[in-house]
Order: structure tokens, then sequence, then C-alpha cells
């Protein structure tokens, strides 16, 4: 057991044949703000699926506030019981690059969902969180219109206001403003810097190198489904011990 | 009879029915009936083709037999009448209710099919009578019913439009006969003589009411069974039918006729068929014509040859609007039974394809196959035979007992197993569609498989399954009429039966407009329902 909020140790995941999750180990602690940086196809979105269970790994174990979600069992990844999985998935929240909201629902509704249904919690109560939170993002006059009147920007802030209703612990960003314009992105990049202020656990995959480097805790560098590099953001991004790290960056900057 | 060929007939009189809709109307007799437009002078020579139209259903007189080949007494005349002439025969058959539309567009030269000239006499220009033949009842060998007072409180079953029906409740039936039918506990017609025995043989019915020869035949085909009783309800005549007006065709096949008449190959051909005791042709072949007749007595009051006349006269009395009315009024009886189908089969096949589609996503492979056979199954049959199966199965496989509803019942599971097989296919793909990401997004947000299907997907779904479901349920509008199969009573059979009984094509005209008007309020509800649905993408 660690004190560890979320443990990935040693996951493995191939698609067939190709092996792209080598051996990844991760730690985040309560209040830690993590970014994920790498190449296209270095494995970053299918590590966020491993941890958020959307794609089940092959080896490795997944640990959230100490309790296993997946075991390693002589080098085979043993998922926990259906209960123990549902209970353990309040615990994180992920947002996606092309939000997934539901079209057919208000953004109020987009959020008040799951909070009604798989917590059982009070609807009246859930509806004044819920406008607390759209405030939070800046779309408090948005609460009644449906994902499709609204623009990427708005989109991504009704997913992030979704994703925190739940309560959860931990989540997960995968490039949330890569599907963005850059003046939407700098609103985004606000809310998530908001959110870290207030000691929210973040792990950001992100191709923005200076805003992990101001908003991030740590920056893990991967590459090829193996973790090349991490450490404080001054240390990775300012002075990169690993060549590939430094191409990879260079490439970004140029 | 063929079942892909009746639909396609039906259609095609649908379609004629448009086409010839306005200028048909103009043109409707006003006074007396049946007299369409008058063939001119059609004389055959040799090299010429013969067509004759028969009920392919109606052995020994015209049927197919085991290799698919057309034959029967008839046949067999008009093959030497044929080859006396130096024709060539085509044998062409024919939907019964549409035998009018065929001889008058031409398609046939003439109907020579055990075709009863009695009440028909002024509809058609004639042979002679060649068979004379009576109406007897068979039943099951050991049912209890041994004479005509014995019928009372039973069902009895006659083919549509046939001499049986007429007798009972035709315009000339006998008082006697009218009373007896009004004994029967139902009076129930079918398409064809195999479906009133299969209705026997399940209990659906208690004795069959047909033609003399026929009834012989059958009880040969199905050895020792059935029994026909000694008492006759009516006897009658057949003869060669042409085209209203063409003498020349007919006078050229009575004169052969009568040659092999008096060359014995006449009576030879009637021995082949069994139907010795039957034939009349030597007292015939020297008589006046029966439509000659028919036309010089046709001014005096009552004479009983005028009776065809007032049969076919009475659907094409009153003023153009009246008989509007009129077709409306008996059709009307039929839409409920249309409206009925139409609903009954949405309210199943809805949620049963919903069903299928789950099975058929289901995480087991042998659900998934089932679901799969299923759907190839009914996707891939003609649903008139799915109808058959569903009507006939139960008494067939099981020997089951089924009451008078099964009719009903059947036409309803029928329709709504073939058309959830059609909606489960839709609902699948609307599933598919529906991007992966809702599925993920759901799955993260902790939505259970059930919470995600009814709060994320289905909806989704819906709006998406909308066109091809509609499209489903405008077929199915016009596919109610294929519950004529089972010969259960829907709007297009009766359009069909008084066409048959007035000689008139308007009935198809107007059960074409009632199709057309429920169609366009389906498209119009269903045209609100996307609109309801168009506020999100
Ligand atoms: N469902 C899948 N089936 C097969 N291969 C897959 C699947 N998902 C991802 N891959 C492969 O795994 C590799 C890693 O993909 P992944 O999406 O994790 O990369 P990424 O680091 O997120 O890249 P990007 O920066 O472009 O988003 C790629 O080579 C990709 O083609
Ligand atoms: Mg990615």
């Amino acid at each position: 057991m660690s004190d560890m909020l979320f443990k990935a140790s040693h996951l493995k995941k191939s698609f067939g044949e190709t092996e792209v999750l080598k051996d990844i180990t991760v730690e985040v602690a309560q209040g830690e703000v993590v970014s994920i940086l790498g190449p296209s196809g270095s494995g970053k979105s299918t590590f966020l699926r491993c941890a958020t269970l959307l794609e089940t790994m092959d080896g490795g174990s997944l640990e959230y506030e100490g309790k296993y979600a997946v075991r390693d069992e002589g080098g085979k990844a043993v998922y926990a019981s259906g209960d123990e999985l549902r209970k353990i998935r309040q615990s994180f929240g992920l947002v996606f690059q092309n939000f997934n909201l539901f079209p057919h629902y208000t953004a109020l509704k987009n959020i008040m969902l799951s909070p009604v249904l798989t917590q059982k919690r009070n609807e009246e109560e859930v509806r004044k969180e819920a406008m607390v939170l759209l405030e939070k993002v800046g779309l408090s006059d948005k609460a009644d219109a449906y994902p499709g009147q609204l623009s990427g920007g708005q989109k991504q802030r009704v997913a992030i206001a979704r994703a925190l209703a739940m309560n959860p612990k931990i989540i997960f960003f995968d490039e949330p403003t890569s599907a963005l314009d850059p003046e939407l992105t700098a609103g985004i990049l606000r809310v998530l810097k908001d959110l870290a202020k207030e000691k929210m656990t973040m792990v950001i995959v992100t191709h923005e190198i200076q805003f992990a480097h101001d908003i991030s805790d740590r920056v893990v560098f991967m590459a090829d489904g193996n973790i090349i590099e991490q450490g404080r953001p001054q240390d990775v991004i300012d002075h990169p011990a690993n060549q590939r790290t430094r191409d990879f960056l260079n490439l970004l900057t140029e | 009879m063929g079942n892909k060929r009746k639909k396609a007939n039906r259609l095609l009189c649908l379609f004629l029915a448009a086409l010839l809709a306005v200028g048909f109307i103009q043109q409707l007799p006003s006074g007396k009936g049946g007299s369409t437009v008058t063939a001119k002078a059609e004389a055959k020579e040799s090299g010429d083709t013969f067509t004759v139209g028969f009920d392919a259903s109606f052995p020994p007189y015209g049927y197919q037999d085991e290799n698919g080949e057309y034959v029967g007494f008839d046949l067999d005349l008009a093959q030497e009448v044929c080859d006396r002439n130096g024709w060539k025969l085509v044998k062409q058959p024919i939907d019964w209710d549409s035998k009018d539309m065929e001889l008058n567009s031409g398609n046939i030269d003439c109907i020579w099919n055990g075709f009863t000239m009695n009440g028909r006499e002024n509809d058609y220009t004639w042979s002679t009578p060649y068979v004379d033949n009576s109406q007897v009842v068979v039943v099951p060998e050991d049912s209890d019913i041994q004479s005509l007072s014995d019928l009372e409180g039973k069902i009895v079953i006659v083919q549509n439009d046939s001499s049986a029906l007429a007798a009972f409740t035709g315009d000339d039936a006998t008082e006697e006969n009218k009373e007896l039918a009004d004994s029967f506990k139902d009076l129930q017609q079918v398409a064809d003589y195999n479906t009133a025995f299969m209705n026997m043989d399940s209990g659906m019915a208690e004795a069959v009411c047909m033609d003399i020869g026929v009834a012989q035949y059958q009880l040969a085909q199905r050895q020792g069974k059935y029994r026909m009783l000694d008492e006759q309800v009516s006897s009658e005549q057949y003869g060669i039918g042409f085209k209203k007006g063409n003498y020349e065709l007919r006078d050229q096949v009575q004169k052969t006729l009568n040659e092999m008449e008096e060359d014995g190959t006449f009576d030879q051909i009637a021995e082949k068929w069994g139907l010795t005791d039957s034939v009349c042709l030597a007292d015939t072949m020297t008589m006046d014509f029966a439509d000659e007749k028919a036309a010089s007595s046709a001014d005096a009051s009552s004479d009983s040859t005028a009776s065809g006349a007032a049969i076919a006269a009475k659907g094409n009395s009153g003023s153009f609007g009246q008989r509007c009315l009129s077709i409306c009024g008996q059709l009307g009886k039929g839409l409920l039974a249309t409206l009925a189908i139409f609903f009954l089969t949405l309210l199943f096949s809805l949620p049963l394809g919903l069903l299928v589609t789950f099975v058929r996503r289901s995480r087991f492979k042998v659900l998934q196959w089932i679901a799969r056979i299923f759907i190839s199954i009914l996707r891939g049959t003609p649903l008139m035979l799915q109808l058959l199966v569903v009507f006939y199965g139960p008494a067939i496989l099981f020997g089951a007992t089924l009451s008078y509803k099964w009719r009903f019942i059947a036409v309803i599971i029928g329709f709504s197993i073939n058309y959830a097989a059609y909606f489960a296919e839709i609902f699948r793909s609307g599933i598919d569609n529906v991007p992966a990401g809702q599925t993920e997004a759901a799955q993260v947000l902790g939505l259970s498989r059930g919470q995600t299907f009814r709060h994320i997907i289905f909806p989704q779904m819906v709006k998406r399954v909308m066109p091809p479901v509609t499209n489903e349920v405008i077929t199915l509008v016009k596919d109610t009429s294929l519950a004529y199969a089972i010969a259960y009573t829907e709007m297009f059979t009766i359009a069909q039966r008084i066409v048959a009984r007035d000689a008139n094509l308007m009935p198809l005209f107007v059960a074409g407009l009632f199709y057309y008007i429920f169609n366009a309020l389906v498209a119009a509800v269903m045209a609100r329902l996307e609109k309801k649905l168009s506020y999100f993408e």
C-alpha cells in the first residue's frame, strides 16, 4: 500500500502484435498536477484509457487511494470485481479531447445526469451545485443550451464541469485544448489553472509546453510506450537530460 | 396459386387502376353494366398464338402438376383445338380475381377453366356449355354430417368468387340455398381448395362446398379421408369465355370442338380426366349461344339469363357519386381490419425488434447466432409465406385445433415478427452509429450498462432511425393487403371482390386512394416526430 492517490505500476498494453505500453509506472500524490508530454503515438492516450478503465491492460497493477483496481498476479493483470470497480470509478474523472458531451441533454442536464443516476443524490441539490460549477467555468448563461449550440471551448468547459460534478479525487485530461482555436485554448487553460490553485489532483496530457511548465508539479515524458524522463518542469523542460526529450522539445519550439 | 404472382398481380391491379382512373371514370357505363369495350373481329390464322387464361389451382380443369407443368382437362382440349388449327397454345395462369382485366386487356384470348356460365351469360361471348357441373359438399370421412340439413350451425368454406359461393349468396341463388347458408355458423371464403382442406384438417371448418368435378378429383387425391354428401346444392354449366364481341374466335373454337365431339376425341379426353359423367357437349353443340339468347331477351322483363346482367348492373347503378359512396362504405369495413393490422403490428413489432437487437448484440455467441438466423430467415423469405406458416403451422405440426379467432391472431403474429426483424436491423445500425465516445463518457461517469442504454444510447438511436423506420411504416400500410394470403378480409381483399362482382375497376382506385391518404397521414405524423427530435444534433 502506498499513500499515493493514484499509482500505476509496470503497466503493459498491446494491440495485437504492437506493444503500445511497455512498462509504465506513474504515481500521483494528493493535490499534485502531473503533465504528460511525448510525441504522437507514444501511448499517452492509451495510458489514460487504461487508467480510467476504458481499455483493459495486459500486465501491471492499478491503485486508487490504496485500493487495487487491477492486481499484478504473476505478470498478469487481474481486475477487481464489478462492484469494487464501480466504487473505484467514483474516484476519478476524465475529460476527452473531443468532449463527448451528450447531445440530447442541455449543458445543465449533462452535468447533473451522473450524480443523480449513479450517486442517487437529491436532484435539487445537484442542480444548485451544477449551476455553481457552470458559473465557475464561466457559462452560467448557457445552462439550458444543447451542446450543438455551444462553441468548442464552451463544450470543453461543460465537460470539465461534468467531471467535477462527480466530486472525483483525480481528473485525467487527454489533450483538452487540441481541438480548439488558440483564443479558446487560453480560456480552458485558465480554468485548469484555477483548479490547480484549489489543489485539484490532475493528470494532463498536453502539447502546450509553456502551460505544462507553469502549472505542473511534475512532468512525465513518454516515448514509444516507455517513460523516458520525469521530474520538476524546471528540470525536464528547461534542462532535459535525455536526447529524445531534447529533440521533441526542440521540434515543438521551432 | 403462386403467392408471389398474386402479390405482383395485386400491385399491377393497383397501378393499372391508378393509370386508368381518369379516362376510365368518364367511360363508366351509366346504364347497363358489364358492357365493356367491344372487341373487334379477332379471327386467328394458322401460326398465330392462342392464349388460354386459367386459374392454376383448379384441378382437374387446369393446374400445375408435380413437374411444374400446367395440365388439366381444359388445357388438353385447348391443346387439341390449337393442334387442329395450327395455332400455338400459350397457357397463361391468372389470378382468378383479375380474369376480366386479363381478358379485356388482351393478355389472354379466352378463359377456359371450368368457367361457370350461369349468372355470367351477358359478360362474355360464350361457347356452348361443355360440362354440366353440380355443387356438392365434402366433409371429413368421420364427420357426422350426412345431409345438407346437418350443416346447420357449422362453418362451411367456399372458394372466392366460386360457383358454390354464388349458389349460396348470389342474386340467383334459390331461396332454399339462401336459407341453408343462413343456417351455417359461418360461410368462409378462401383463395383455393388446398386452403379449404387445410382449414378443415385443422378443425377451423366442417365442410367445403365445391364443383362436383373438383370434388371427385380432390377425393381421389386425398384417398378416403373425405366423402361427398349425396344431396347436391345446385347444378350449373361450364363454357369457354371469350372477350365480349369476339364472335370470330369463339366460332373457330366452337367449330373445332364440335368436330372433336363428332370424332370421339372430346370424349377420350374427358375419360382421361375422369369427367365422362359430367361432359355434355354432345347435347349442347347445336344449341343457341348463351349470349345471343341473353341479348335477344335482354329487353324481356324476367328471364333467368338476365340475372347475370342484374348482378353486374347492381354495382354500376346510380350516379357516380352514389357509386363512390357505396364503394367507400363497403371498403370501410375492410379499412377497420387494415387499421387493426397496422396498429397492432407496430405495437408489437417495435418492442420485439428492440428485444431482437439486444439478443443480436448480446455477449453470448449462441444468442447472437439465434438472432442472426431469426433476422435472416424473416428478411429472406416472403411475408406471405410466413403468414401461411404461422397460420397453418400449428395445425400441421402439432395437430392443434385452432379457434375461429386464430386467423386474425396469425396475421398479427406474422406481421409482427416479420417487421420486428426489419426493425431489429434498423435499431442495430442506429445503435452502432452512436459514437463510441458516448458510451465511454457514460462509462467513466459510472453509468451502468442499462443506464447507458436508456439515457444515452436509446434517445440518440431513436433520432437516427427515424427515416428508415418511416420507410418501413409506409411499407407496412401497403403490406397489410397481404393478409389476403390467409383469407383475412381486409380492405384490398374486399376491393378485389367488389371488382370481381361488379366487373368494374373503380373499387381498386378507391382503395388506392385510401392507402394513399393513409400513407400521407403516416408521413405527416412521422415528419412531426422527426421535427420534435430535431432539438439536438
Ligand atoms: N484501439 C487500438 N487498436 C490498435 N492500435 C491502437 C489502438 N489505439 C491506439 N493504437 C495504437 O497505439 C499507439 C499509441 O496510441 P495513442 O493514442 O496512445 O498515442 P498518443 O500518444 O496519445 O498519440 P497522440 O499524441 O497522437 O494522441 C499508436 O500507434 C496507435 O496507432
Ligand atoms: Mg492521444
